[in-house]
């Protein structure tokens, strides 16, 4: 198993450094130069019970110098280039602006034409194929996606972050009003204190959910912190919520909808991470994280609206046919600790239903707190997988 | 028929009256197919009377605008054909111009372009109607010092021709035949019912013709003809046993009348031989004797019997050998007349039966330079022909579009919407060839699509298609391999100018690298080279050989050409000497009428 870590920039510098030097070497002496990968793919995905996330395989990609190859390496040296550059600077980009910055640096040189891309995922991919060489995350190379989610509400929550400059910020969500505290960039470099002991932390899956049960005054009423996912978690809500779980000693549960889509893309990656991103799971990923829900029996037991899925949603279809083959192939539903959360996937393959979290809302309807208490009771029932 | 209410009385029409009523029926159902089919016509007795007399066929047609039409939405058309065919003798000029079915090759198991005699009397009666001119016609056999000059007009009740305004006259060529038709249509160049579409399908059709054409305002054109030989016409088959049904059979049969029923079984129809005539009577339980009776002789019902024993019968396949081929030689030299020509495939299929019948199927697949940039989206064009003469309307239904519809061509390297007709710059060319070809209509302009003749054009089609498809083939990886030689060479200096920067490397350490790249790419691209050299000779050869096999026609018509201009020299100073005693002995001959006169 390879395992990544986050690195210091000196490290990385260093690392690239190398990198250059043994290809430009291998060049002078007629060799043909390669560069080595962790493959990023299911196949070399091994789920590990005990680290609990996704971890990837001895399996490399070995991309050698040759004339199809010769593109890429071009591309890939290039790029490097600019990222060790604003390491040097303390510059940091976006990887939309850094395609830009290409395109420009393209653009003033006649003789690097050839290298230029056509679009943003082309760059994308030669950032990651760099992080995977490097054994680094994009962040220590000073590239953040723009992330979003992760809109964070608590009074029992203290986060202090650690400048680039060394100076140290604090932040007392309590003291934020209504609005949230959003984590961005590296939430590693940020230290999480309570000032209380926390009963759980709530990720809801929709972000306007979240901010539904705050201002019904769930952080008043609990010793809690809610987060809210807003769809697919990114890198930073994970890490965010991977935080949470290392440094505050608070169980965190998943509010969401009851359906394929849901439980492989979100959850599991909240959870375990993902094969896209196999390199990353260590550092971006909660592996105890509890899914509350909507759980099958929640469809029964409150008489919940469901639907049916139709053979005319091409999605939902696809997502079914998606689960079939992650029970099938996913080594996380695969394992025996992660049992029930197979079996939901086959309830939802076998009854071909979805349900929607915010049909809890029609649970008596005249009582605003209605979701807040039946949360609450289930995490304070155990009803959760 | 009709029925006089009146006076209750029922008259007979002639075919003539008939087909005057209804010449929507022969190709006249529109102003513009009046013109087509005026032209067509002309021109396909004109060739098949070069044919038949071993005359190379030289034919001009001039057509223009005379002014405005008395019909609505139609000019007043001029159409002129010119041939150097053998003339027309004045007995049959009526005949041939101004009468309903009077053919030479009515019922004649030949595959040529005429043979109903319909056509052209119905360019004339066209004519009558509309420009109240009949057929002008100019003709004069080799033998005859002036050429017969006459309008050719139809008594449409007695479906004679009549020649009025008859005149001898000097002229220039030593035989052949002008007509010309004044008429009301509408001319349209390209497209379905384009002159010059049918024009060009006639050229693609006919390498041993010359033809010179005149069309409105534009600059005359010749497309000299690209072989020497005159195509040879198989001689007449009779008709299969299993082509008729019993009303056809019947009909077939009052021919023969005045014959013994033997000959017009064993005579009558191809494959039955005495034997065979004695085994029908026997197994059909009539007695024997009868074969010695004329057929007039035989009743209703044994007719029936007999008709009924000849489909059980099992009979030999018809014989190939009245169906004829242009053959890929003449085909593949016809096919560069048709303008920028890439590369094309050939192929002529052996003689076939389809539906008990002899069928002979060849394909030229032509890909164009200057339609390259027209975009790969536009249909392909295609060239139709039945017994070579082109087909050029109601095309959805006939069976050579449906043969090619079938074909799957994204295979062989050409687009194509699956049950559409393929796209690209392409000319399929589809020609037809049977005695007996059946036709959807009158006008003749759709084949009729039996699975079997469907079959056998998909075949031809598919081995004229794997040939292009080779050579595409071979052209996208030449492509490929020069693609990739341009990737190396403008990738390899960046990646080393790049490292060098970034490790600030020495001016040195920059070259030996650049040394080392080109080593390294060097090699692949030496490899590259090598399959780019191999691929490329490869292709070369194949275009050679094409060409090769051009240069040998090319060389074989020379020598053909001037063996035969040596022998018609030979001729010349025999016929000439022969002449030259004629001439003498005919002058001696009269000098004696006269002498003995006087006396």
């Amino acid at each position: 198993m390879v395992k990544y870590g986050i690195k210091d920039q000196k490290s990385i510098e260093k690392i690239a450094m190398d990198l250059c030097e043994t290809i430009l070497t291998d060049l002078t002496q007629g060799k043909r130069p390669t560069l080595q990968a962790t493959k990023s793919s299911l196949d070399n995905a091994i789920y590990s019970p005990a680290l609990g996330y996704l971890t990837p395989g001895p399996k490399k990609t070995v991309t050698e110098l040759n004339v199809s190859s010769v593109k890429k390496m071009s591309r890939a040296i290039f790029v490097l280039d600019i990222l060790l550059k604003n390491i040097r600077n303390g510059a940091v980009n976006t990887k939309r602006e850094l395609y830009y910055i290409c395109k420009g640096l393209l653009k003033q040189n006649p003789e690097l034409k050839p290298l230029d891309f056509e679009d943003q995922p082309e760059s994308d991919g030669i950032i990651d194929f760099l992080c995977e060489i490097i054994e680094c995350y994009r962040e220590e190379l000073n590239c953040y996606a723009n992330d979003r989610g992760g809109q964070t509400y608590s009074k029992c929550l203290i986060v202090t972050e650690t400048l680039p400059n060394g100076k140290k910020a604090k932040i007392d969500l309590s003291k934020l009003g209504t609005s949230p505290f959003t984590p961005k960039n590296r939430p590693q470099n940020l230290a999480l204190t309570a000032t209380k002991k926390i009963e759980f932390c709530l990720v809801v899956e929709s972000e306007g959910t979240a901010n539904t049960l705050v201002s019904n005054g769930m952080t008043e009423r609990y010793d809690c912190i809610v987060v809210g996912a807003q769809g697919v978690p990114s890198n930073s809500v994970r890490a965010w919520v991977k935080r949470i779980q290392e440094q505050v000693d608070v169980p965190i549960y998943f509010f969401g909808d009851l359906d394929a889509y849901t439980l492989q893309n979100i959850f599991r990656t909240l959870k375990a991470g993902s094969a896209a991103s196999i390199i990353r799971n260590a550092d971006f990923s909660a592996p105890e994280v509890k899914f509350l829900g909507v759980l099958p029996e929640d469809v029964k037991k409150y008489d919940l609206f469901s639907y049916d899925v139709k053979s005319n949603d091409a999605s939902e279809v696809r997502s079914l046919k998606k689960a079939q083959d992650a029970l099938e192939n996913d080594p996380f539903f695969k394992s025996r600790r992660n049992r029930p959360l197979a079996k939901i996937l086959e309830w939802l393959i076998e009854n071909k239903k979805r349900c929607e979290q915010q049909a809890f809302f029609s649970v008596d309807a005249n009582d605003p707190l209605a979701l807040e208490k039946i949360l609450v009771k289930k995490i304070r029932e155990g009803s959760y997988i | 028929m009709t029925k006089n209410k009146a006076n209750e009385k029922i008259v007979a029409n002639s075919t003539a009256e008939y087909f005057a009523k209804n010449l929507q029926q022969v190709g006249f159902s529109s102003p513009i197919k009046a013109v087509l089919t005026t032209v067509k016509e002309a021109m396909d007795n004109a060739l098949d009377a070069c044919e038949e007399h071993g005359i190379l066929p030289s034919i001009r047609v001039d057509i223009k605008k005379l002014g405005l039409g008395s019909l609505k939405n139609t000019d007043r058309i001029s159409i002129k054909v010119l041939d150097n065919g053998p003339g027309i003798e004045e007995k049959y000029v009526p005949m041939v111009f101004g009468q309903y079915l009077a053919s030479s090759k009515f019922g004649q198991g030949r595959p040529s372009r005429g043979q109903q005699g319909i056509g052209i009397s119905a360019a004339t009666t066209w004519a009558l109607q509309t420009s109240a001119i009949g057929a002008k016609v100019t003709t004069k056999r080799e033998n005859e010092r002036k050429a017969l000059r006459c309008i050719v007009v139809t008594d449409l009740k007695k479906n004679e021709g009549i020649l009025k305004d008859k005149e001898k006259i000097n002229w220039d060529s030593p035989h052949g035949t002008e007509v010309e038709f004044i008429i009301d249509g509408k001319i349209q160049m390209n497209g379905e019912g384009g002159l010059l579409t049918y024009l060009r399908g006639t050229i693609l059709l006919n390498p041993h013709m010359t033809l010179t054409y005149h069309l409105t305002d534009m600059e005359p054109v010749t497309v000299e003809r690209v072989i020497e030989e005159v195509p040879e016409i198989p001689k007449a088959t009779p008709p299969h046993p299993h082509t008729m049904k019993l009303g056809e059979f019947l009909s077939y049969a009052r021919l023969f009348s005045s014959h013994k029923t033997q000959d017009w079984l064993c005579k009558g129809f191809s494959r039955v031989s005495p034997n065979i005539a004695a085994t029908l009577f026997k197994d059909s339980g009539l007695p024997k004797s009868l074969l010695e009776k004329k057929v007039n002789t035989l009743t209703n019902d044994e007719m029936k019997k007999l008709f009924q024993t000849i489909q059980d019968f099992e009979f030999q396949a018809p014989s190939t050998k009245s169906v004829m081929s242009l053959g890929e030689k003449a085909l593949s030299l016809s096919v560069m007349r048709l303008g920028k020509v890439d590369y094309f495939s050939v192929v002529t299929r052996k003689p076939a039966i389809c539906d008990f019948k002899p069928v002979q199927v060849e394909v030229a697949i032509a890909r164009l330079f200057e339609k390259k940039s027209d975009g790969e989206d536009t249909s392909v064009q295609i060239l139709r022909f039945a017994n070579r003469v082109p087909l050029q309307f109601d095309k959805a239904s006939c069976a050579i579009v449906k043969s090619i519809s079938s074909v799957n061509w994204k295979s062989y390297s050409i687009k194509q919407t699956k049950g559409a007709l393929p796209t690209g710059p392409y000319i399929i060319a589809v020609s037809v060839v049977s005695p007996f070809l059946k036709f959807k209509n009158a006008s003749k302009e759709t084949i009729d699509a039996t699975d079997e003749l469907v079959t056998e054009i998909r075949k031809a089609l598919m081995k004229a298609g794997q040939d292009l498809s080779r050579h595409i083939k071979k052209e996208e990886k030449t492509q490929e391999l020069e693609n990739k030689i341009k990737h190396i060479e403008k990738f390899g200096p960046v990646l080393v100018n790049t490292l060098c920067r970034i490790l600030g490397a020495s001016e040195a350490k920059k070259k030996k690298a650049e040394e080392g790249i080109e080593k390294i790419l060097g090699r692949d691209n030496l490899k590259t080279r090598q399959q780019l050299d191999e691929v490329e000779e490869r292709l070369s050869v194949h275009l050679a050989s094409r060409r090769d096999q051009f240069d040998t026609f090319m060389k074989e018509d020379e020598e053909l050409h001037s063996r035969q201009e040596a022998l018609l020299r030979a001729e010349e100073e025999i016929l000439g000497t022969r002449h030259e005693e004629e001439t003498s002995s005919r002058k001696e001959v009269s000098r004696k009428k006269k002498s003995s006169k006087k006396k």
